[in-house]
């Protein structure tokens, strides 16, 4: 027998570590300044947070603030699509834009020695876009052919028939970020424009760039490439913001999908903003239940019954009440058990206390891994993108840690007994109904509807490239 | 600019288990990553699928540790992890808090000296189901799921261990026996089969004590069985086409090419020329197809390295609705014949070295990939040296060297062309014209 040490280590002394030391400064315009320098990252990362999001455009042409993000970069007054692309190549910049519910950013990855002539191509794709006709047009039909890929593929289809689920028709989270195929298919330049106009203001927007600065007068580059960036007269605040959910009671809604050979499950409800006073027992909670690999829904549904590759659950915090969520994708047969399992949880967490061993390991979890979260610039920056957005002190992120060492098993409790709602949820399952449909209505899970989607087109990829490489390369399902 | 140099130490111990540490204290963050020798390509037929089962069986404990509590210790430890199969290997790795890096040693150690005595057919069971519910979320219930599958099919011959995927096949998962999983482990996981490499916020005289006192009680395999000669015709020696049903909304068209063997020069060059025409939007099947023509949705392709006789390189065009799928698959083989013909030229060369320069800068910033590298080059090519010449390499790439083997590689007689069609057609159904005849003999 081999003789290994049983005994097992203890931890050696940690390094202290805080969240990198930033630096606040304003252009002349009003444009917010963040610096974070980061010896030895030489890939730095930059990137400009507009106020206008998705929450804010109107309903009838939902998906034009995300497709104006998408069409910065097809033309601006100096340059052609091409042209930007080239010339952000040459430098071996990355060059993007992408806009979320609450915020649009724009941004460039670029080596440090570059970074100047990289942000002057940023100030130009955000100052002076164009989006020229053809190109909005090639991007809205992209999105069109994207959207007709998303219904037809399960895990697409169960995200998004789930929120339609649970919000209220006025509410924007009703819908996909990007817009359904009706409003899609209305947009043109003009809309964009307008989308992308209600930004346009420096004094509500924060440039933050982090990475290896050493040598670089980054407040002197800004100010030229920035300072002269000037408000567009349609900008605005965001305004009050509809997140309503229509789901009084429980009841299953199931797309029903022949032959599937396993049923992609959506258990939830309207979850919570991210400015909330119990954010950090609700993110202790979130990963005992459904965070960690060894949270309560994965330990059950995966590691005792193989049921699912894996299980998880979360809170998507957004400025409104984002959505909760549980979800894994079951061999068909197991569908019924597996709901009955979710549904077990949900209740147990609240109607338990959690252990004080699960609490230590999910907090122990969750501060140990704040430094490995912010190893590249990338990172660093993103986190601070969050602060902006959601308007949180300069301190956030070094409070975190405290404040989660603080978490109580009351605390736990409390905010899975306030936030979690097993008799209020939806319960959206996409698979082959007529495999599980009759065990479902003798389930007792609440009124069931089935529907036969009327257009027989089946599955669509998707995700993009890297996603399809996934499959190819196994891991064990973290 | 210069990439930052990953200096390390590589040295073995009695027991032939290679340690690589690279030190490097800007983070208080260490990654722990071994590779072990073994993968898919080991597998024999009726046994498909074995090193993967056996990898989800890695997390099942070991003698003084639980099922799952390996994750579990290494979450509360407040570090990462995961593990991976693929064809020419497995690896396992943490990363973790520096200060907490003995622990995943030790764990590392346990697993690796002592699985057996933990496995039960309980827990082989319960990995199995999850391991098929991988597969059925992967491949069979994924739109165009089963390209990989086919394509391996096409380019490697049944007899060679290529031909099969990594997650393997439902029968063979089905069949796996307790001895399986046993002898498996055996045979391949001995530390003379193992590269540890550490990299990050670490003291590398500690990390050689720690190595020691852990993984030097492990014996030694001394009868770890040679892989037969792998090496393959460097052509597939005529075209393969296959059409597919498949519940897809939008057609689209599969290319795969036989390439040379990762380490391979000629594989920089590919890797190179898989920037041109189609890293991101300034590439040229971007342009072209999607851009210009708006005949694709989108596009890719891209160079998977494999050492055993031959590499993959692979791509695709979605079709977009109401176009002829043969315009498209004639609009991406132009393209990717006409980089065999003319030369790139210098601007394009230029921003290709650029972006794969980034790139490179970009993946060396963390702990993890530069462990996951030194470990990868050590166990592939005895040498993770090449951790600090491969971006030299990209670099010394000629538009001469694109050319030859793009002329070489991506040819009609050395590819397989997968066209997936919808079961059910749209409302504005692209028409299937038939392809073009190809002037040289038709395999398969």
């Amino acid at each position: 027998m081999t003789d290994v040490v049983a005994t097992r280590p203890v931890p050696g002394t940690p390094r202290p570590y805080e969240f990198p030391p930033f630096r606040r400064d304003r252009l002349s315009n009003g444009l917010r300044l963040i610096t974070v320098p980061l010896p030895g990252r030489p890939l730095v990362s930059a990137s400009l947070v507009l106020a206008n999001g998705v929450v804010d455009e109107p309903a009838d042409e939902a998906g034009a603030t995300v497709l104006a993000a998408r069409a910065l970069s097809e033309g601006t007054e100096r340059y052609d699509a091409i042209a930007l692309v080239e010339a952000s190549e040459r430098l071996g910049a990355t060059l993007h834009a992408e806009a979320g519910w609450d915020a649009t950013s724009a941004g460039v990855d670029v080596p440090a020695a570059r970074l100047a002539p990289a942000l002057e191509l940023l100030a130009e794709m955000v100052a002076r876009p164009t989006f020229p006709e053809a190109e909005v047009e090639r991007l809205r039909d992209e999105r069109l052919n994207d959207l007709l890929q998303a219904r037809a593929d399960p895990r697409r289809r169960a995200d998004e028939a789930f929120v339609e689920t649970v919000y209220a028709r006025e509410s924007p989270y009703h819908r996909p970020s990007g817009g359904t195929k009706e409003t899609v298919a209305r947009l043109d330049p003009r809309s964009l424009r307008a989308a992308y106009a209600q930004g346009v203001d420096p004094a509500a927007a924060t440039l933050i760039i982090a990475g290896d600065l050493s040598g670089l007068d980054v407040p002197a580059i800004a100010e030229r490439l920035f300072g002269s960036w000037a408000a567009d007269a349609r900008a605005r605040r965001p305004g009050p913001l509809v997140d309503r959910t229509q789901v009084t009671s429980r009841f299953v809604r199931v797309i029903h999908r022949p032959g599937a050979v396993q049923t992609e499950i959506r258990i939830g409800h309207r979850g919570a903003p991210r400015r909330i006073p119990d954010f950090y027992p609700l993110a202790v909670m979130g990963a005992i239940l459904g965070g960690l690999f060894n949270s309560r829904l994965n330990m059950k549904l995966r590691e005792e019954k193989g049921y699912t590759y894996g299980a998880n659950a979360g809170y998507d915090l957004r400025r409104g009440a984002g959505p909760f969520s549980a979800r894994a994708a079951v061999n068909t047969a197991a569908t019924v058990p597996a709901v009955v399992d979710f549904l077990g949880e949900l209740n147990r967490i609240r109607d338990e206390p959690v252990g004080e061993d699960e609490l230590r390991a999910a907090r122990d979890f969750l501060v140990g891994v704040f430094p490995l979260r912010f190893e590249t610039p990338g990172a660093v920056v993103g986190a601070l993108a969050n602060i902006v957005v959601h308007d949180l002190p300069d301190d956030e992120l070094a409070r975190y840690r405290p404040a989660i060492e603080a978490v109580t098993v009351r605390e736990v409790e409390l905010a899975a007994r306030e936030r979690i709602e097993p008799d209020r949820s939806a319960i959206v399952l996409v698979g082959d109904a007529d495999a599980f449909g009759r065990e479902l209505e003798r389930a007792g899970f609440g009124p069931v509807v089935i529907e036969r989607d009327e257009e027989p087109i089946a599955e669509g990829p998707a995700e993009g490239v890297e996603d399809e490489m996934g499959p190819a390369e196994v891991g064990d399902g973290r | 600019m210069s990439t930052p140099i990953v200096s390390f130490t590589d040295e073995r111990l009695p027991n032939g288990l290679r340690l690589i540490i690279a030190a490097d204290h800007l983070a208080p963050v260490a990654a722990v990553n071994i590779w072990y020798d073994v993968g898919s390509k080991h597998e024999v037929p009726g046994k498909t699928g074995f090193a993967h089962l056996f990898e989800h069986v890695m997390f099942q404990g070991s003698r003084n540790v639980g099922k799952a509590e390996h994750i579990a210790l290494i979450q509360a430890a407040g570090g990462t992890m995961n593990g991976t199969t693929w064809l020419d290997r497995t690896n396992y790795f943490e990363t973790m808090p520096s200060h907490q890096l003995e622990l995943a040693l030790w764990l590392e150690a346990d697993r690796m000296g002592t699985l057996l005595e933990a496995l039960s057919q309980e827990n082989l069971d319960n990995q199995r189901e999850v391991v098929k519910n991988e597969k059925r979320w992967s491949y069979d219930n994924r739109p165009y799921g089963s390209w990989n599958e086919k394509l391996q099919e096409h380019l490697f011959p049944p007899e060679h261990p290529y031909h099969h995927t990594t997650i393997g096949s439902m029968d063979d998962l089905n069949a796996a026996s307790l001895e399986d999983v046993q002898q498996f482990f055996r045979t391949w996981y001995a530390p003379n089969n193992a590269v540890l490499a550490v990299v990050g916020d670490v003291e590398p005289d500690r990390v050689r004590e720690w190595v020691r006192r852990y993984f030097g009680p492990i014996p030694a395999n001394p009868k770890l069985p040679q892989i037969g000669d792998l090496s393959l015709p460097p052509s597939l020696g005529g075209e393969h086409r296959e059409i597919v049903m498949d519940k897809v909304p939008l057609p689209r068209v599969y290319f795969g090419f036989r390439a040379p063997p990762f380490g391979d020069l000629r594989l920089d060059a590919l890797d190179v020329a898989g920037q041109i025409l189609a890293g991101g939007r300034g590439s040229r099947l971007h342009r072209r197809l999607v851009r210009d023509e708006r005949i694709a949705q989108d596009i890719a392709l891209f160079t998977l390295g494999f050492v055993g006789g031959a590499s993959v390189t692979a791509g695709w065009a979605t079709v977009r609705p109401g176009i002829e799928v043969a315009r498209v698959e004639k609009a991406f083989a132009e393209e990717v014949e006409r980089l065999g013909r003319e030369p790139v030229s210098d601007d394009e060369m230029a921003r290709a070295r650029a972006l794969v320069e980034a790139d490179e800068l970009g993946a060396l910033q963390r702990v993890e990939e530069r462990a996951d590298r030194l470990a990868m080059y050590a166990t592939l090519f005895d040498d993770p040296g090449l951790i600090n010449r491969m971006l030299g390499r990209y670099l010394a790439v000629t538009p001469e060297a694109i050319r030859d083997v793009a002329a070489t590689v991506l040819r009609p007689a050395n590819r397989v062309v997968l066209t997936y069609l919808p079961e059910l057609p749209p409302a504005d159904s692209a028409i299937v014209a038939e392809p073009e005849e190809i002037d040289e003999e038709v395999a398969a």
